[in-house]
């Protein structure tokens, strides 16, 4: 209404931006700053040494771990973006709405329960002993070996992203048009047909964020490789928690979460450019 | 709907039940486990019992876990909502230089990787010695959960009749009494919700407190504790516990988004 | 364009617009907005979507500042006064009644602004709830209100304070045909028995010529025309006025030289005709002028009966009521509306083609100041 900031809105519009100003942006700027810091008799020192750099990337374990991470991280956003797919396709088309409602609900439930659980409780289902080798036992299949190898990881990963992406799916489809698919059909396209020519174009921004989201926190995640991958060899956030909680190297560990931030901005605008570039321009 | 293939739409709900089963099989078994006598519970399970339970009653460290979180899960509901509260107020009315890098510095936290983030803290949390203390925590959660919080309370505002705000005005009522006497109320189940689910998300967030708590520790940090030490079943216990306490908040919250013309009698 | 009003034999002024204009970036909602509204007078501000009334009306009651100009309220000028610090009530087109509160509490609500004490608010209230003979309803929630009751709230509420002005923003358009014409007499009867201004924007001329003591007619940030109903109807300024009235026939003509003493000839694509000295007191060979007829005045004959006039064929008729309006297009093209009688009608007997002749008499043409010179 008024040119001048009022009293009023200085109020409302600034505590929010001081405390992620100070307690979010700050932090994160911080971090960058010590990753140029040196660690003397177990403390700290300001400084602008590259020795950190020079260590973290010198070593063939940061780039092995970077590798690990990148592809776990991809085939765990490709997998549950597939597994999803079915899932929030029917959602969207095949139910009333009511119906709707409930599985929504149904799916945001997971997000309230602690994650740690899931996965110490993955690890009765998972392990050579447990419920699922005992069931298979029954039908005469041998026990497979489920844990502490990638397989785990990538079960605890989509169990991570697997609700939220089939969430984003089912919001960017509820989306659609629906005339577009009578008039696919209509022009003699058949159901499997419309899904690649009209459903999965129409929808590409909702599929590419939901894909991405599914990258970014299967990236970030150590619960998984730690306690359903063994540890060993590590991912990148493992390897963030061990040097910091073995030591005061944070700013090593600080080199460590740049490259990963990097990484992932690159990654989001990538997907982001991607989703959003139009045919034809 | 004649283009319906009966045979592919039951193929599609068998897909989305196998999906739900995926989801919600170690959640089942977490509290399934709760109730077991085993410690490595497989098949056949074993027999029911409740001595898990009777050991987190009787841990004084389960039991100061769960007063830190308490008192962190609090604090922050009402931090992080009245942080919330003033962002989407400021979306909803404001036009202003800046405007996308406030909403962007407000809503980015979630898409930080917690670990990041952690690390970020400690360094400095601790720079400015107030690591390892619950504040520390309160601080932490207070960024990740408003974004929370301003989401839900925007969702609200933006049911609003735009009109309201300057009839209000319009009757006389200054901006503080128009806060007061109408954007409040209208804005009262989204409040409360963004209380509840603020309070459900710190109640579960390990791992930033981990990385700042020191030996304040909250509950789900406990719980990381326990893992390390492959100490046990108890685990489920508390893991069964919180998620019946997250679920009556979320259930609370939902009903109160149902229901927003309730008139005063 | 800039309209004289004469003010003499009007009541004092009690707002004065003075070279108003509101801009939003580029693009200007309201361009040199300069009149005066008379205390106890029913002002109505007309015209078609983007014209700028509504922001006219939000610049009074304080919710969009003027970039340029000043507005006088009661001698006091207002602007950059803050919207809570007037006393402008309006009655919003989305009504705006609050959700959370019953009826009562509506109508009490600026009285609880302003500090009043529980009793007496309670008290002033129920006067105006009996007024607007809604008082059944006091303590419902407003969800539970039929339209034209939601209505009589948003009066009361507006009211309850009795201020000298009352503004309305197009608050019957929600409305039913039916509803909407009983909330017009409702609407003039009040502001007669109150004796306060009112200010009504609106898009509908029947709504403003059938209520307002005086109209403002914009368009595109411009005013367009300021007077009566009956100074309009009968002496629209422009083309513009001319065709929102929609009932008239509006000519390009060229002068072509005096035409006796009290006329000057006209020559029109279709013919020659005189207008009166009073309707255009000097004009130039060559001169161009625009003049319409209204509809009503339009004569017809038969071809073949001697009269002279325009040739011209029947396209259609469309019946209002008592009265039948016949389109006819000349041979270039032009439209011409012909409102009569359905017993004049019935005996030219007509038909979608026929041929007819249409005149008029002089005296019943009017010059459009404004696209005159």
């Amino acid at each position: 209404m008024n040119r001048r900031p009022t009293l009023f809105s200085l109020i409302m519009a600034m505590p929010l931006l001081v405390w992620q100003l100070a307690f979010f942006l700050f932090p994160l700027l911080f971090l960058v700053a010590i990753s140029f810091w040196t660690v003397r008799n177990f403390q700290m020192q300001p400084d602008l040494s590259f020795a950190n750099w020079e260590r973290i990337l010198s070593r063939g374990v940061f780039w092995d771990a970077y590798l690990r991470t990148i592809v776990l991280s991809t085939a765990a956003a490709v997998i549950t973006s597939l597994i999803a797919f079915p899932a929030s396709y029917a959602i969207s088309f095949k139910m009333g709405e009511k119906a709707k409602r409930w599985m929504i609900f149904i799916l945001i439930i997971p997000f309230f329960t602690s994650y740690l659980v899931r996965v110490y409780s993955l690890q009765v289902f998972l392990s050579d002993a447990g419920i699922v080798n005992a069931a298979l036992s029954y039908i005469g299949l041998g026990p497979f070996s489920m844990l502490n190898n990638a397989f785990g990881i990538l079960v605890g990963m989509v169990t991570l992203t697997l609700p939220l992406v089939i969430l984003l799916q089912t919001f960017s489809m509820n989306f659609i048009n629906r005339d577009l698919i009578e008039a696919a059909h209509n022009l003699r396209c058949g159901r499997l047909r419309t899904v690649f020519a009209v459903i999965i174009p129409s929808a590409k921004v909702g599929l590419v964020v939901a894909a991405l989201f599914a990258f970014i926190l299967s990236f970030g995640d150590f619960v998984s490789p730690l306690y359903l991958g063994g540890g060993n060899p590590p991912t990148l956030s493992i390897m963030i928690t061990d040097i910091t909680k073995s030591g005061q190297q944070w700013p090593r560990a600080a080199v460590v979460a740049i490259m990963m931030i990097v990484t992932l901005m690159t990654v989001a605008f990538s997907a982001i450019s991607y989703a959003y570039r139009e045919k034809g321009k | 709907m004649g283009n319906e293939n009966r045979i592919i739409n039951i193929l599609l709900k068998v897909h989305i039940a196998l999906c739900l089963l995926f989801i919600f099989a170690p959640i089942a078994g977490s509290f399934v486990f709760s109730l077991n006598s085993d410690r490595f519970p497989s098949l056949p399970l074993g027999e029911f019992s409740t001595e898990w339970y009777r050991l987190i009653w009787e841990d004084p460290l389960v039991w100061s876990g769960f007063a830190n979180t308490l008192i962190v899960g609090l604090t922050v509901a009402v931090i992080a909502t009245a942080l919330g509260f003033g962002g989407a107020y400021t979306d909803f009315r404001y036009n202003f230089f800046g405007k996308s890098f406030y909403l962007a510095l407000a809503l980015l936290p979630p898409t930080i990787p917690v670990v990041i983030m952690g690390l970020a803290m400690l360094a400095f949390l601790s720079r400015v010695n107030l690591s390892g203390t619950t504040i520390s925590v309160i601080i932490a959660h207070g960024v990740m959960c408003s974004p929370f919080a301003m989401a839900i309370i925007r969702l609200r505002l933006s049911q609003m009749d735009p009109d309201l705000e300057a009839a209000s005005w319009n009757m006389g009522g200054n901006q503080w009494q128009t806060l007061r006497h109408v954007i409040i109320p209208f804005t009262k189940p989204a409040i409360f919700a963004a209380l509840f689910i603020t309070m459900a998300v710190s109640f579960d967030e390990f791992a930033v407190a981990w990385f700042v708590s020191g030996l304040n520790e909250t509950l789900p940090v406990k719980i990381l504790g326990f893992l390390q030490g492959q100490v046990s079943p108890r685990i489920n216990a508390i893991g069964s516990l919180a998620f019946i306490s997250s679920m009556t908040l979320i259930i609370l919250a939902q009903l109160l988004l149902r229901n927003p013309e309730e008139p005063k009698s | 364009m800039k309209e004289a009003i004469d003010m003499t034999g009007q009541p004092e002024a009690f707002v004065k617009f003075e070279n108003v204009v509101k801009r939003f970036g580029n693009f200007v909602a309201v361009e040199k907005a300069d009149f005066e509204i008379g205390r106890g007078e029913f002002l109505a501000i007309m015209g078609s979507s983007g014209c700028g009334k509504t922001t006219t009306l939000r610049m009074l009651a304080g919710l969009e500042d003027p970039t340029e100009g000043a507005i006088y309220l009661d001698g006091e000028k207002v602007n950059g006064k803050a919207t809570w610090d007037r006393d402008t009530p309006m009655v919003w087109q989305s009504l705006a009644l609050f959700p959370f509160l019953t009826v009562q509490e509506n109508v009490e609500f600026a009285l609880k602004m302003r500090g009043v004490g529980k009793e007496e608010r309670r008290q002033r209230a129920d006067k105006w709830l009996e007024k607007m003979q809604i008082t059944e309803f006091a303590n419902r929630n407003i969800n539970q209100l039929s339209g034209g009751q939601k209505q009589r709230v948003a009066l009361a509420r507006a009211l309850v304070t009795e201020p000298k002005i009352l503004l309305l923003d197009e608050p019957l358009s929600a409305l039913d045909a039916h509803l909407k014409v009983r909330m017009q007499a409702v609407l003039a009867n009040l502001q007669k028995e109150l004796g306060i201004t009112f200010v009504y924007v609106t898009h509908s001329m029947s709504e403003a010529f059938s209520m307002a003591d005086r109209v403002v007619i914009m368009s595109r940030g411009q005013i367009e025309q300021i007077g009566t109903p009956e100074e309009i109807y009968r002496e629209p300024y422009n083309r513009f006025v001319a065709e929102f009235l929609g009932s008239a026939n509006i000519f390009d003509g060229t002068v072509q030289g005096p035409a006796g003493d009290d006329g000057w000839d006209i020559s029109y694509e279709g013919g020659t005709t005189i207008l009166p000295r009073s309707e255009l007191t000097d004009a130039k060979q060559g001169q161009s002028v625009t003049f319409i007829v209204s509809a009503e005045n339009m004569q017809l004959s038969l071809p073949g009966s001697g009269q002279a006039g325009i040739e011209a064929s029947v396209a259609g008729e469309e019946f209002v009521g008592g009265t039948a309006m016949v389109f006819l297009e000349t041979s270039l093209g032009q439209e011409i509306k012909v409102q009569k009688s359905h017993d004049e009608l019935s005996a030219l007997d007509l038909h979608a083609g026929s041929k007819v002749i249409v005149h008029w008499a002089s005296e019943s043409c009017h010059v459009l100041p404004g696209e005159t010179g």
